[in-house]
């Protein structure tokens, strides 16, 4: 002990010791403000991107309507009196109801009587007023030889005039809408009679080559019957297998490789996912093309490294000290997986599932790769059927030259926001109801 | 000197052991962690094994119940027999095994379920409980044999997570109780308790002794004198010395265990 050297006694008061403890509440200083203008800066993209979207987008849930007075022709649609039901159904299923337009319109405007110019007044009325009129005179055909003032849809460019989206003080020829439809349209203002409504066709149809007539249940209820594909195929595949290389695998250099395979299969690109969607279902399968059934099993493959990941972490999260309770009680080793290990891992499961679901119902490039990408208009009603999904929907509106579908891309983006967070809701809301303390 | 603590029947002067360990050797991997170690375990005696960490005692008591055998490195060689029969025959099945040999652990562990379901899992799994009565039997026996009774009677819907450590300590040996054991393993159980849950497991345990045969590793050589007629001393994988608690305390026959015994290392 004699030859060691005592230190001499530390001056914590020295100059350069004071320096040394200024310097490091510099560095911490500046750690501080650095992580902070970081997350300054990551909310002012959110809000500049949730912004911009919502102010493209508040519009695509709002339609431009005409009120017409119309007059229900008796000598075009028959008389409900006098014929049996399914003889007048059958008529006005036949009858052209464009005539009917071309009345209300003659009435409304009656200087306009040129072939050329009745044609393009009948275009400022939106192509699906005639389905409109047609569905009216089935559901109550007393309307019959009456004139009603009906709420029709106007056509996308007049929307966007009302939506200020067309400037009116544009030279013509720079403009959508032209001084006659102008003139029209100021006329049909003046007497109160376009208005801006709620569209709730919006949510209710399919898609549509005109803006107005578009809505996104269609690909709604695609995605919809593509993650429950993708779930039914991902959940229970990825739990077990999580279960299985956590509990029960031999750890050896084959479940190594596999872990390993796992954790890279995380990181391939969507797009490899769907060709070799493409290649398997639809080449050597002989899957439908387009159909959710093939969409849900290409996102499954997708989403199973996540749900795997997420099993397994979350698996190995339950303390050992619970297995070794159990095994001392003599439960064999499933009963101690399946009373013990996966209810505790229950949340973490559960929690990355929906994470996986959630990126699985955000992804479009696997779905172009089979087929999800066509114009589909029909509402999809079985997993075999040709649909199409929500981002799937955005990427077709956000490629369409219509001035109108700008605002209908971004009202989709809102309701597949919608969805994402109410289903990060529902993983939240979940770990806390099924969290349990140890 | 006398055996203080166990009546010897004359009937059973020659007594065979519950359980009896005879050369066991552990390995994990290459490393030799139990050394050929031969002891026989009474059904009406506490058996203590102490030692320094490392030494193998834990390694031994998880050789009783097998509990080793989820460890994928470890293999173990030698006889262990409960009542004759070799537990380590492929013919035993493991989970019967620990029924009759269960086990108490270091830390208190119960399952973050009731206490009620703490207690009914064991009975539950093996089939013990017919009917819902029995099973409320056996979970309020349970309890009362663990001394816990009166302290949870008015709860056993609350979680077990919830009860202090001593407590959970002694719901977790009300559990391995439940399923009516013949062996109870004890690994540290008071290690991450207070002295006066301490003193509360230790008269539990005095009191459970006759009924089971227990073997607790304990790093307390007042707990193992307290509570222990039976005492080996493990030191690096060797069975150092075992026999009556007095004798290994008062008067050991090798140096090391003196050496210990008495703080000189350890």
């Amino acid at each position: 002990m004699s030859n060691t050297r005592d230190f001499e006694p530390t001056d914590w008061k020295s100059p350069e010791m004071q320096a040394r403890t200024r310097k490091r509440y510099r560095r911490d200083r500046t750690f501080r403000a650095m992580g902070f203008s970081a997350v300054i800066l990551a909310g002012l993209f959110l809000v500049l991107l949730i912004g911009r979207i919502f102010q493209d987008g508040a519009m695509g849930f709002m339609q431009t309507s005409i009120d017409l007075d119309v007059t229900f022709s008796e000598e075009l649609l028959g008389d409900p009196r006098a014929m049996d039901a399914e003889a007048f159904e059958e008529q006005v299923r036949q009858a052209n109801m464009s005539r009917l337009l071309d009345a209300a319109l003659t009435a409304q405007f009656p200087e306009v009587t040129s072939r050329r110019d009745r044609r393009a007044l009948i275009r400022i009325i939106s192509g699906g007023a005639r389905e409109q009129l047609r569905n009216m005179v089935l559901e109550t055909p007393a309307i019959v030889g009456t004139t009603k003032t009906v709420r029709l849809l106007a056509a996308d460019d007049i929307d966007q005039l009302r939506k200020g989206k067309i400037d009116a003080n544009e030279p013509e020829a720079n403009r959508k809408v032209k001084d006659q439809e102008l003139g029209w349209y100021n006329k049909l203002v003046e007497e109160d009679r376009v208005s801006l409504n709620f569209h709730t066709r919006f949510f209710t149809s399919g898609d549509s080559r005109d803006p107005e007539l578009a809505g996104i249940w269609g690909a709604t209820v695609g995605s919809a019957i593509t993650l429950v594909v993708t779930l039914l195929i991902a959940f229970p595949v990825g739990v077990l297998t999580a279960i299985y290389l956590e509990e029960f695998a031999p750890q050896n250099r084959l479940t190594d490789i596999i872990e390993i395979n796992i954790n890279n299969l995380a990181a391939v690109p969507s797009i490899v996912f769907g060709l070799l969607g493409l290649a398997v279902f639809l080449g050597v399968m002989h899957l439908p093309r387009s159909a959710p059934l093939v969409g849900g099993l290409t996102l499954a493959l997708m989403t199973l490294p996540t749900i795997i990941i997420a099993a397994r972490a979350s698996i190995k999260a339950v303390p050992p000290s619970i297995r070794d309770a159990a095994r001392g009680l003599g439960a064999s080793p499933m009963q101690v997986v399946f009373h013990h290990v996966v209810p505790l891992a229950m949340p973490g499961i559960l929690t990355g599932t929906i994470i996986g679901m959630a990126q699985a119902l955000g992804e479009t490039a696997p779905l172009l790769m089979i087929g999800m990408v066509a114009f589909i208009v029909d509402i999809p009603g079985g997993f075999t059927d040709a649909a199409t999904a929500l981002p799937v929907q955005i990427f077709l509106w956000a490629d369409s030259p219509e001035r109108a579908f700008v605002e209908k891309t971004s009202a989709a983006i809102m309701v597949l926001l919608t969805f994402l967070i109410a289903m990060n809701g529902l993983a939240i809301w979940l770990r806390q109801k099924f969290e349990r303390q140890w | 000197m006398l055996d203080m603590s166990t009546k010897v029947d004359p009937m059973t002067e020659i007594r065979t052991p519950k359980m009896a360990a005879k050369d066991v050797n552990v390995f994990y991997g290459d490393n030799h962690a139990v050394k050929g170690i031969s002891l026989d375990l009474y059904r009406d005696e506490v058996t203590a094994l102490i030692g320094p960490s490392g030494c193998g005692k834990s390694t031994f008591l998880r050789c009783l119940n097998r509990m080793n055998d989820t460890v994928a490195t470890c293999r173990v060689e030698g006889n262990i027999t409960l009542d004759g029969d070799d537990i380590y025959d492929p013919k035993i099945d493991v989970v019967q095994l620990r029924a009759r040999v269960g086990m108490v652990f270091q830390k208190p562990n119960p399952f973050p379920k009731s206490i009620y379901d703490n207690i009914a899992y064991g009975p539950r799994i093996h089939g013990l409980a017919r009917e819902r009565a029995d099973l409320d039997e056996i979970v309020a026996t349970s309890l009362e044999k663990a001394g816990l009774w009166n302290e949870v009677k008015d709860r056993l819907d609350s979680p077990g997570t919830a009860l202090s450590g001593g407590q959970q300590q002694r719901l977790c040996i009300a559990r391995a109780i439940a399923v009516n054991p013949e062996v109870i393993l004890m690994d540290e159980p008071c290690s991450a308790l207070d002295p006066i849950a301490t003193a509360k497991v230790e008269a539990l345990i005095d009191e459970l002794k006759g009924r089971y045969a227990i073997i607790i590793v304990t790093h307390s050589m007042q707990q193992a004198a307290r509570i222990s007629q039976k005492t080996a001393f493990f030191h690096m994988g060797d069975l150092v010395e075992h026999g009556d608690t007095t004798q290994i305390f008062t008067a050991p026959k090798e140096e090391r265990t003196r050496d210990y015994i008495t703080g000189r290392f350890g």
